[in-house]
């Protein structure tokens, strides 16, 4: 089992290179990130994903599909920390001479897909499971969604196609953080019962705090062995703005960076002695 | 190679072909959106594996493509015409267009194909959304011959392209083996006057032109299966025309006359064209009793476009 304690660490450097970025930039989706943080460092640091950052196209690495594109701000801080490309390039978001913007783009190295656009990256992770059965490929699929990225009908059509096409290779991870851009979910159009939608899909669901790093490697032990023909969704349930009190559960804060004092505030928070 | 393709629709031809190289390259993948063939159900039988059904489900479908693609599969997306460009356009521009990945969309239906279904089925806007996206070619079939020749050009292909394909059997006016990667093809030599037609409406205009002829009326056609144009051929092609009218079953705005008029702008080469297609302002066409009938009543019958000629010369 990895150390919790330095996966914890390395969550709080996340969130830190997650702000840093977009103050500097003045946007991005900084609460947006901040809600998937634990689940991104337990499967890039917890010995879950398999990759090579020198060979970013490596074979038999597994994909992982940033589904939820504005967050890529945090996947960017992990592939770069992780050696993938050099971390200044993280000074140059959004910046004339970067080579990355506020949502996910295909050409960086370990990106693997353009994302942006929400209900696209899901079906794109399924059809890359399918190709990976067809070529008797042992990588696993690896998908971020968002809560609010299953409105998007496309979601529920290729939920159906995995489980009827038993990819068992595909794992999905809902970031439930239960906030859009205007509201909260259940105010706007219900999401639940979740659960039960998934699992009517043909799913295996497993719920996990999507900030216990913990409980979300506990969710994928012996992932690899494929015990079960269903697909795997595993609802993160998790706080959008977790780790800064004002950005937390505060609708009407999505794609907006701190400003001024705010600033200040949330890096004082974020680094505070436990 | 499988010749054999008179008699036969061109969806049939199409996956006729694909069958003989898919028996031998287990890469080429058909993906339908629930939409059959004859030639497609022997796939289905023989190549099981790779065939995949996603259902009335044109997003996932072309979201499965997209996928399967970025893992170094051929793909063929599956279906009818307006329900795998425009149900889906947004998953083609950001996932095909957008990451340049080598899925060929086939669409059957292009036109009033379908001319007993209605609005829904007419495929009358396809060319002007599908046109408009960076790295993504539309090839429109005239006839089973070239519909053969684009399944050779996509698998060469690096990037998306979309094939429009009519539902109805159209005669084969191209010899067999015919290289099509020109994208253009001069069936009637340059005139004067020039229509410029693509799939079934090439058809029309060569009867056309052989009734004008009766008239001592030599009109050039062109038939011009390929966008974007390639304009630099183009523009050597009608070097020496005075006047060009387009052609095509297909909405006015942006279509294969919006192509050709601007390409003679951007050139600065200023001469008069006529667009026949369908007019907007008619709204859509809830008129029945054969695709010939509709084709009359949307000034696309010969006679129409006699008298269109005769007082555009």
């Amino acid at each position: 089992m990895p150390n919790i304690n330095e996966l914890n660490k390395k969550a709080k450097y996340i969130r830190n290179q997650v702000l840093d970025m977009c103050v500097k930039a003045g946007t991005g989706h900084v609460n947006s990130a901040f809600s998937a943080v634990e689940i991104l460092v337990a499967l890039f640091y917890g010995g879950i994903i398999r990759f090579d950052s020198k060979n970013p196209k490596w074979k038999e690495r597994d994909r992982f599909i940033l589904s939820k594109g504005q967050a890529s701000v945090l996947l960017y801080p992990v592939l770069a920390d992780l050696d993938f490309f050099p971390k200044e390039e993280l000074d140059k978001f959004n910046q004339i001479s970067g080579i990355f913007g506020v949502h996910l783009q295909h050409d960086v190295p370990g990106a693997e897909i353009t994302s942006g656009s929400l209900g696209h990256g899901f079906g794109i992770a399924a059809g890359i499971a399918l190709a990976a059965k067809m070529n008797r490929e042992l990588f696993m699929t690896f998908v971020l969604l968002g809560d609010g990225e299953c409105y998007e009908g496309s979601i529920w059509e290729t939920a159906m196609f995995a489980s009827h096409n038993r990819l068992n290779n595909l794992i999905a991870i809902v970031d439930r953080n239960h906030l859009c851009v205007t509201d909260f979910t259940e105010n706007i159009v219900a999401l639940e019962p979740m659960e039960e939608k998934w699992k009517s899909f043909g799913w295996r669901v497993i719920n996990v705090n999507g900030h216990s790093i913990e409980e979300i490697l506990e969710a994928l032990k012996g992932f690899r062995s494929r015990k079960f023909t269903k697909p795997l969704v595993i609802i993160a349930d998790t706080t959008k703005g977790k780790g800064v009190s004002f950005l937390s559960d505060a609708p009407l804060w999505h794609g907006i960076a701190p400003k001024g004092q705010q600033i200040d505030e949330a890096k004082n928070e974020l680094n505070k002695e436990e | 190679m499988n010749n054999n393709t008179t008699n036969t629709s061109m969806r049939n031809a199409f996956f006729n072909r694909i069958y003989e190289i898919a028996k031998n390259d287990k890469d080429i993948v058909v993906i339908s959106a629930d939409m059959g063939a004859p030639a497609l159900d022997r796939f289905r039988r023989d190549l099981p594996g790779q065939f995949i059904n996603t259902g009335i489900a044109e997003q996932n479908t072309i979201l499965i493509a997209a996928g399967l693609a970025i893992e170094g599969k051929k793909v063929f997306a599956f279906a009818i015409a307006p329900f795998i460009t425009l149900r889906c356009y947004e998953q083609i521009k950001v996932d095909l267009a957008g990451m340049n990945l080598p899925v060929t969309i086939v669409g059957v239906g292009a036109g009033f194909s379908y001319e007993d279904s209605g609005p829904t089925h007419h495929t009358l806007e396809d060319v002007s959304i599908m046109r408009i996206l960076p790295n993504m070619i539309v090839n429109t079939a005239t006839d089973n011959v070239m519909t053969v020749g684009f399944v050779d050009l996509s698998l060469k292909m690096s990037g998306p392209n979309y094939v429009r394909l009519d539902r109805k059997i159209l005669p084969n006016i191209y010899k067999q083996e015919t290289d099509f990667s020109q994208g253009l093809a001069i069936l009637k030599p340059v005139a004067d006057i020039n229509i410029v037609a693509t799939g079934n409406m090439v058809h029309r205009a060569l009867e056309v032109s052989e009734e004008l002829k009766k008239q001592s009326l030599e009109i050039g056609v062109i038939d011009l299966y390929t966008l974007p144009i390639d304009e630099k051929l183009f523009l050597n092609t009608i070097n020496n025309a005075k006047k060009i009218v387009t052609l095509e079953e297909h909405t006015l705005p942006g279509g294969l006359g919006g192509a050709v008029v601007e390409v003679l702008a951007d050139n600065n080469k200023l001469i008069p064209v006529k667009r026949i297609g369908l007019n907007l302002r008619k709204g859509y066409c809830y008129k029945y009793g054969g695709r010939e009938n509709i084709q009359s009543l949307c000034g696309l019958d010969v006679e129409s476009i006699k008298k269109t000629i005769s007082e555009f010369k």
